[in-house]
């Protein structure tokens, strides 16, 4: 068996194009996912009292809180990975 | 038909990205986690030594958790 065909219609996909959709559809939901919950922290952390818009300060607080999410993602992973 | 890949390299893919994701999904529970546990003030330029070293920690500990539990579990049986 080296290839799928899709339900009714005729199309037929190699297994090699069957991975690579599924690895970039993958890092899709992971990149989606991930971006999820740095909005989440971040806006925990950075609109403690929400106002009629968002001010300066708590735009560079987004910023630099979706620096520090992505460098403790690093971190743990790094420490995750040590011990495996 | 693609004669060049078989089903046992699907196999093969399939768990590896099964693995994959297994390792994505404890990294990502993990980060958010332990960022609830050390990061407590508002988020600066970059960590303090405290912060990182908080956030290795944590990970290595809740993985000592993870197996403590298990191997009480199994002496529980």
């Amino acid at each position: 068996m080296g290839s799928f065909s899709t339900g009714s219609s005729e199309t037929q996909i190699s297994t090699k194009e069957f991975m690579e959709q599924m690895n970039f559809q993958l890092a899709q939901a992971y990149v989606e996912k991930f971006l999820q919950t740095v909005r989440d922290k971040c806006f925990d952390k950075c609109i403690t009292k929400p106002g009629s818009s968002v001010s300066g300060t708590e735009s560079s607080c987004i910023s630099r809180c979706m620096d520090r999410y992505f460098e403790a993602t690093r971190i743990v992973s790094r420490a995750f990975n040590a011990s495996r | 038909m693609d004669p060049s890949l078989n089903s046992a390299e699907l196999q093969r893919f399939l768990s590896q990205e099964k693995e994959k994701a297994m390792v994505n999904e404890m990294v990502t529970n993990l980060t958010s986690v332990c960022w609830d546990k050390c990061i407590t003030s508002t988020p600066g330029n970059k960590f303090s030594s405290s912060e990182s070293a908080c956030l290795s920690h944590c990970a290595q500990r809740y993985m000592d958790v993870t197996l403590i539990i298990m191997k009480r579990v199994q002496s529980m049986q």
